[in-house]
């Protein structure tokens, strides 16, 4: 009997109310880091429950914890200053990170909260990082003379904070490489970066991209050096499905079934359709079942809701194709 | 000759000054219902008064409204289309912005003017003629989903034929100058050609205002051929990330205007003037019958408001340098 489908998610959660005024109140300095990470440690206990009961297979601490997904990183990195914000959409804001000379990484940077999330479950939880190319992509460039020498700096950093969570006992150790879709000039670069910031490491590795122009950059995307390449199939109506039939994907895949960008709930029978059409080209152990991207843009029900019927239409494609955890 | 300045698209809303109306603010307050739209108008309207001012300050010949009320390079007008409906987040290229993507939903229509009261307004606050900012139409598709055309060329040449009548109304409001943002230029293939041109032509047929087809990111060497000889007054090149757009001056017709986008609006560090000015005289040099203007490279949004104040006085002091130099 074929094992495979495991479910888990891209690593964001939406912060709770609670947490975002929390948050904003230790800002504007009205409430210490101490009760800041206290709220973090609750609502991601509160997180990792609430993953374990709807039965995803693997968990992440859902980054309650952090901001943008770059300058999380570059305000714990010497080398880094941060930017006024700058807009991303509309009203949202961001503050850049701005490189401003060399950087290191000085400090561990997610082991902590790592080990804390692991400690919770008997589930294996992913560690969770970004990838050096996009830092470098994301960042301002005050310093290096190349975008080439800031992303392998970066993946020098980076290697270090991944050998750390491996050794801290991480199974699934997941590099986020957005970026890299969008440039398809500077794949080979995304390449050997995050070739460096991956390795010696034996835990499973992943790199999550977004969707960009695949008729580009596929099927050299397989080269990153990674076990897993997590992407987004259902905001592109499963039509990366064409490009894998006339170019087998070799590697183990995150399979993006639910669109993150929507407030919209799937139906189970969509889902199911789209993890359906997927087995006609991949083979079910390789294939991990999570939403497109990260659920931060979503609500906490919203979330919920699409990832309870994720894994209820998971449940059914098992049974009916006799496949296994 | 003087080397005139202008900037390239949208302008950070938020101040830099505490005091200062801070629309994000007024939006955010808006949004928890604690102010009215009226209040987010009024907020809007400071904040475009504020960006004339900066650049009026700073000397900038040829400014812009900032674009103070629009949340991407295209939905606020793409909203105000007919056939046209309005979908999801999507990223924005490379940039790591984002920007709700238009969904073409029947044939495209111009139904009304939909940036003209804005520009209205503008002006009114300007000492300067303002230069109009519109998406460019070959790009507007590329951003868009198509889900109603059977061909391309069809969507292209609606897009194209709307923001035709659409400059057309801001010509009649007094525009004199129409940019065009056209990032997808620099990312279409040599096979676009056709479509290219198709999009583009509409916009510059009986235009009495001078137009400028902006292309930020990358150089659109790909499709030059195919647009240049369109009626534009002037392109805007990109001249910070795409060093292939230097190979592009030798080849705009004598006569026309490059806006050479030599500040680079993606990256906080300054530029040294001295070296912007050089740079405006290598391009003298590789196309002596052609006038040029010192432009950012992109819209200055992708800074913090801080960074693109500096920004904007230093491109005025390496145009004057520039002018200088050039006797």
């Amino acid at each position: 009997m074929p094992r495979g489908l495991w479910t888990t998610t891209v690593g964001s959660f939406p912060k709770p109310p609670s947490l975002e005024k929390a948050r904003n109140q230790h800002a504007r300095g009205e409430l210490s880091a101490e009760a800041l990470e206290a709220l973090e440690r609750e609502e991601t206990i509160r997180l990792l429950r609430r993953q374990e009961e709807i039965g995803l297979d693997i968990l992440v601490d859902g980054e309650l914890y952090r901001g943008d997904m770059t300058t999380y990183f570059a305000e714990l990195m010497p080398g880094f200053a941060i930017s006024n914000p700058v807009r991303s959409y509309g009203n949202r804001y961001y503050r850049k990170p701005i490189a401003v000379g060399p950087i290191r990484r000085k400090k561990p940077l997610t082991v902590d909260w790592w080990k804390f999330a692991q400690a919770q479950t008997s589930k294996p939880v992913k560690g969770m990082l970004t990838g050096p190319y996009t830092m470098m992509d994301w960042s301002f460039n005050e310093y290096y003379p190349s975008r080439e020498a800031m992303a392998m700096d970066l993946a020098e950093a980076i290697r270090e904070e991944a050998l750390a969570l491996q050794e801290a006992g991480a199974k699934y150790i997941q590099i986020d490489e957005p970026a890299v879709s969008v440039r398809p000039e500077e794949l080979p670069l995304a390449v050997r970066a995050l070739g460096r910031a991956v390795e010696g490491l034996k835990a499973k590795t992943i790199t999550h991209v977004c969707y960009g122009d695949f008729d580009v950059i596929y099927p050299a995307l397989l080269d990153l050096p990674v076990d897993m390449i997590d992407l987004e199939l259902a905001n592109s109506r499963y039509d990366l499905l064409d490009r894998f039939r006339a170019q087998p994907f070799t590697k183990e895949i995150g399979y993006g079934v639910l669109d993150v960008h929507s407030h919209r709930v799937e139906s189970k029978d969509e889902v199911k359709q789209g993890i359906l059409r997927g087995l006609q080209v991949l083979k079910p152990e390789q294939m991990y079942v999570d939403p497109d991207c990260g659920l931060k843009t979503r609500t906490m029900d919203e979330a919920f809701a699409k990832l309870e019927v994720m894994v209820a239409a998971v449940r059914e494609v098992r049974e009916e194709q006799g496949i296994t955890v | 000759m003087k080397i005139e300045t202008t900037l390239a698209g949208s302008y950070p809303k938020l101040p830099t000054q505490p005091g200062e109306i801070n629309v994000r603010v007024v939006r955010n307050r808006r949004d928890q219902g604690k102010a009215t739209d009226q209040e987010v108008s009024d907020a809007i309207r400071e904040t475009t008064r504020r960006v004339i001012g900066i650049q009026e300050r700073a000397g900038i010949d040829i400014p812009v409204d900032g674009q103070a009320a629009w949340d991407d390079a295209q939905t606020y007008f793409a909203r105000g289309l007919g056939g046209v409906q309005i979908a999801g987040l999507i990223r924005y290229l490379d940039t790591n912005t984002y920007y709700r993507q238009p969904e073409i939903v029947g044939p495209v229509s111009w139904m009304k003017p939909v940036t003209v009261d804005d520009f209205r307004a503008a002006q009114g606050m300007a000492q300067r003629p303002l230069k109009a900012l519109l998406p460019g139409p070959y790009s507007l598709y590329r951003f868009s989903k198509d889900l109603h055309y059977k061909k391309p060329e069809e969507a292209l040449q609606a897009l194209g034929e709307a923001l035709a009548r659409e400059a057309g109304a801001l010509e009649e409001a007094g525009a004199r100058w129409i940019h065009f943002e056209e990032p997808w230029l620099g990312r279409a293939r040599g096979e676009e050609s056709a479509n290219v041109r198709t999009a583009l032509e509409p916009l510059f047929k009986g235009r009495k205002a001078r137009t400028v087809v902006h292309v930020p990111f990358a150089s659109p060497t790909a499709v030059f051929d195919a647009i240049r000889d369109l009626g534009w007054s002037a392109i805007g090149l990109d001249l910070t990330e795409a060093p292939a757009a230097w190979d592009l001056l030798p080849r705009v017709p004598a006569g026309r205007t490059v806006a050479l986008g030599l500040v680079n609006a993606r990256n906080t560090r300054l530029e040294d003037a001295e070296d912007v000015a050089r740079s405006v005289a290598r391009a003298r040099a590789a196309a002596p019958g052609l006038e040029f203007q010192l432009s950012p490279s992109a819209s200055l949004e992708y800074l913090p408001a801080d960074k693109a104040e500096l920004k904007v006085s230093r491109l005025v002091e390496a145009a004057q340098l520039a002018s200088r130099n050039g006797g």
